[in-house]
């Protein structure tokens, strides 16, 4: 078991679901440092070695966006949401503004620590001079070189555009993509809200991936926000 | 002399005719020895054909008088007299016109006689039943209608009258009111009400008898109740008392309609306050419930995952974390429910890929229950449909979670959906190789709050709101949803429509 020694601000005004994130993260080596508003986040940010931040956005004095914003002007280090249910919308600008990942009230601890994980390798691997040539989750294979995809062994034959959103995930292991990013990374800018060509292209790739597409294993729909590849 | 008109009028009328005729007479031979002339006495046989037309029923009378007259004065009067010769045959003359006036004026009389009688019959009727509106006007319930119904009535007809009112739903009651001479009013239970009930409703529009009783039904369309007389003295009625029963009867089932639909409104006023009261309940109590169940949920599975699994407090916390899932999302049923259920739901409706939406509730089963192997059926075409994706992503799990609860663990659940051949809608179908529905259970199994009475013996015991809410769901959708046995036995299939708009 990997030992965590990152240091994770937890921003979070409700008491009893703050010390639940402090015991979870604490049991496994994380340091906390937690703060009830905004204001107290963002100076505990200036004044401390901070790792990753946990943001609720349903923060009492300043909206999440603005904290957000704040923190990736100067700082690209991982920022993951906690939202009530109902919260699609703020959820979906919340990572268009910059968060890495979300939570929905009620997770679990293994959800919490899940999503730490992803955010944490991804800070990481973006650390590393070079991408990789070969990328593997599961039995899913993509040679970035080659421009070849392999499930079980077996060829996929993508096409183009199939194959750049493959690798965009690829990228991307267990971290959700809003549909705008995707749109945005594949097709530029200004085509803001095609959700349809992407829904199609999104089918077409489930089926050449998927055993059966209405049960993924890999592509997962995040209804509302956008999708998301498993973990490795 | 009223009196004796009503008795016998035969009677009175021989009587006045043969009064008036001697006084005439009598008045005649006073006149005679007074030396009046002849005129006067012809007068005074006029004035008592007059006054017997007057005084008698019919014409008869008057016209019997004013033969008897005539012959009367003649007798007495003409010479010769004591004799019905006449000497001067210019009496003749006198005789034939004496007997007309007689005949017109009798007639007359007669006529204006009734017409008066008539006239004073419809005050009558009128008055009274201005007094019976009048009263109906202030009931505000269905005992004092019969009250002033039975008075009214026994007042103006002159007998022992009763009255029944039936309630909204057209139930007779159990006692009704009956006059008792005057002032006096008592209620009698009424017995063999279902008969009662399909005797009246045979009866026509002008009533009959049903054993004590002449009955005459109040109705304005429905049957609202009925005016009861008593049968003896309701043989004697006539066509007069027949439109006053009419007349009061239309004013009865008026007053009748007002006071059920004012109970009809008040008793379900009363029931949107209960609801809303209920509803409003439910959503404090749930709300407050959510966080702490969600700290004590989440930190049972923090100290699960620190212990190890020989630990007694594994056992334990991961009991206390099972329960608090259970209880939490108990609370988010609840919630949704009341959310969906008052007034308006808000949909967030768009184009969802229906595959993605299996897939999701797909996985969501999976966390719950991952031994649980669930096969698909979906078309190869992408099939997009307008829906809050949410929502019947939540109609699924709860549909799978339901299955999966009455299956057991070697059984099959499959989720097929497909394009209707109309091409207005898309088909979701969710079924199980379990226990299926039992008959009783199959009209009501959508209901809020209804649990089966037969469960798995392990399982626990649900609180009855997802079924609920899946329909909810639907319909909120403009779809449809059914459950049934499958045809080919064994299991049940849960089946919901969604419009492609």
């Amino acid at each position: 078991m990997t030992q965590y020694h990152e240091t994770i601000l937890v921003v979070e005004d409700d008491v009893q679901i703050r010390n639940f994130i402090v015991f979870a993260l604490k049991s496994e080596g994380f340091s906390c440092i937690t703060a009830g508003n905004a204001q107290t986040a963002l100076k505990k940010l200036v004044s401390e070695q901070i790792d990753m931040v946990l943001l609720d956005l349903g923060l009492p004095d300043v909206d999440g966006m603005e904290v957000i914003r704040k923190v990736r002007e100067w700082s690209e280090l991982p920022i993951l949401v906690v939202s009530a249910r109902d919260q699609d919308k703020e959820k979906a600008a919340a990572l268009d503004a910059g968060a890495d990942d979300y939570l929905t009230k009620p997770f679990s601890a293994t959800e919490l620590l899940a999503r730490i994980r992803v955010a944490l390798r991804h800070l990481y691997r973006s650390a590393l001079p070079k991408t990789q040539a070969v990328c593997q989750v599961g039995e899913l294979v993509l040679d970035m070189e080659k421009h070849a995809a392999f499930m079980e062994e077996q060829p996929l034959h993508l096409t183009p555009m199939e194959f750049s959103l493959m690798s965009l995930f690829m990228k991307n292991p267990g971290k959700v993509l809003t549909t705008s990013y995707i749109i945005r990374e594949i097709w530029g800018n200004g085509y803001g809200t095609d959700t349809q060509a992407l829904r199609t292209l999104m089918a077409g790739l489930r089926r050449k991936v998927e055993k059966t597409p209405a049960n993924p294993q890999y592509l997962f729909t995040e209804v509302g926000v956008g999708y998301r590849l498993r973990d490795v | 002399m009223t009196k004796k008109n009503r008795e016998n009028p035969a009677f009175a009328g021989i009587v006045v005719s043969i009064v008036t005729l001697c006084g005439a007479t009598l008045g005649g031979y006073a006149f005679r020895a007074a030396g009046f002339l002849e005129t006067n006495i012809v007068l005074l046989y006029i004035l008592s054909v007059v006054i017997t037309a007057t005084l008698s029923q019919g014409f008869l009378y008057g016209i019997m008088t004013s033969v008897a007259a005539t012959l009367a004065y003649n007798y007495f009067f003409t010479s010769p007299y004591h004799s019905l010769d006449v000497d001067n045959p210019g009496y003749m003359v006198t005789f034939v016109i004496m007997t007309i006036v007689s005949f017109v004026t009798s007639t007359l009389t007669s006529k204006m006689r009734e017409n008066i009688l008539a006239a004073r019959r419809r005050e009558e009727e009128a008055k009274e039943l201005y007094r019976l509106t009048s009263q109906l006007v202030e009931c505000g319930n269905l005992p004092g209608v019969s009250s002033a119904v039975a008075e009214c009535v026994s007042h103006f007809l002159k007998c022992d009258a009763a009255c029944v009112c039936f309630d909204e739903d057209g139930c007779p009651p159990e006692t009704f009111v009956q006059q008792m001479g005057e002032g006096r009013q008592v209620q009698r239970v009424l017995v063999e009400r279902d008969k009662y009930v399909r005797s009246l409703r045979a009866l026509g529009d002008t009533g009959g008898i049903i054993s004590e009783f002449y009955e005459y039904p109040i109705r304005e369309e429905k049957l609202l109740g009925a005016v009861r007389l008593p049968k003896e003295q309701a043989a004697a009625f006539q066509e007069s008392h027949r439109s006053f029963l009419d007349s009061a009867a239309k004013c009865t089932a008026l007053a009748l309609s007002r006071i059920h639909s004012l109970q009809s409104r008040i008793k379900s006023l009363h029931e949107i306050e209960q609801e809303r009261y209920r509803g409003n309940l439910l959503r404090a109590i749930s709300h407050d419930l959510r966080t702490p169940l969600s700290g004590i949920m989440g930190t049972a599975e923090v100290i699960v995952r620190m212990s190890d699994q020989e630990d007694p407090r594994y056992e334990m916390a991961e009991g206390i974390w099972k329960d608090a899932r259970w209880l939490y999302s108990l609370v988010e049923n609840i919630l949704s429910l009341t959310r969906l259920q008052s007034g308006a739901p808000i949909l967030n409706k768009e184009p969802q890929v229906v595959e993605e939406i299996v897939g999701g509730a797909l996985e969501q089963m999976r966390r719950r229950e991952p031994e649980r192997k669930i096969e698909v059926d979906v078309p190869g075409e992408i099939l997009v449909v307008p829906m809050d994706g949410k929502l019947i992503m939540q109609t699924l799990v709860n549909l799978l979670d339901n299955a999966a609860k009455h299956t057991p663990d070697n059984g099959q659940i499959k989720i097929t959906v497909k394009k209707d051949q109309t091409d207005k809608f898309v088909t979701f179908k969710v079924s199980d190789t379990g226990d299926g529905i039992t008959e009783e259970d199959l009209p009501k199994i959508f209901e809020t709050f209804y649990t089966s009475r037969c469960r798995p013996v392990d399982a626990r015991k649900g609180i009855g709101l997802g079924l609920s809410i899946c329909k909810t769901i639907v319909e909120a959708h403009g779809g449809e949803i059914t459950a049934q046995n499958r045809a080919d036995g064994g299991g049940a299939e849960f089946i919901f429509t969604l419009p492609l708009e």
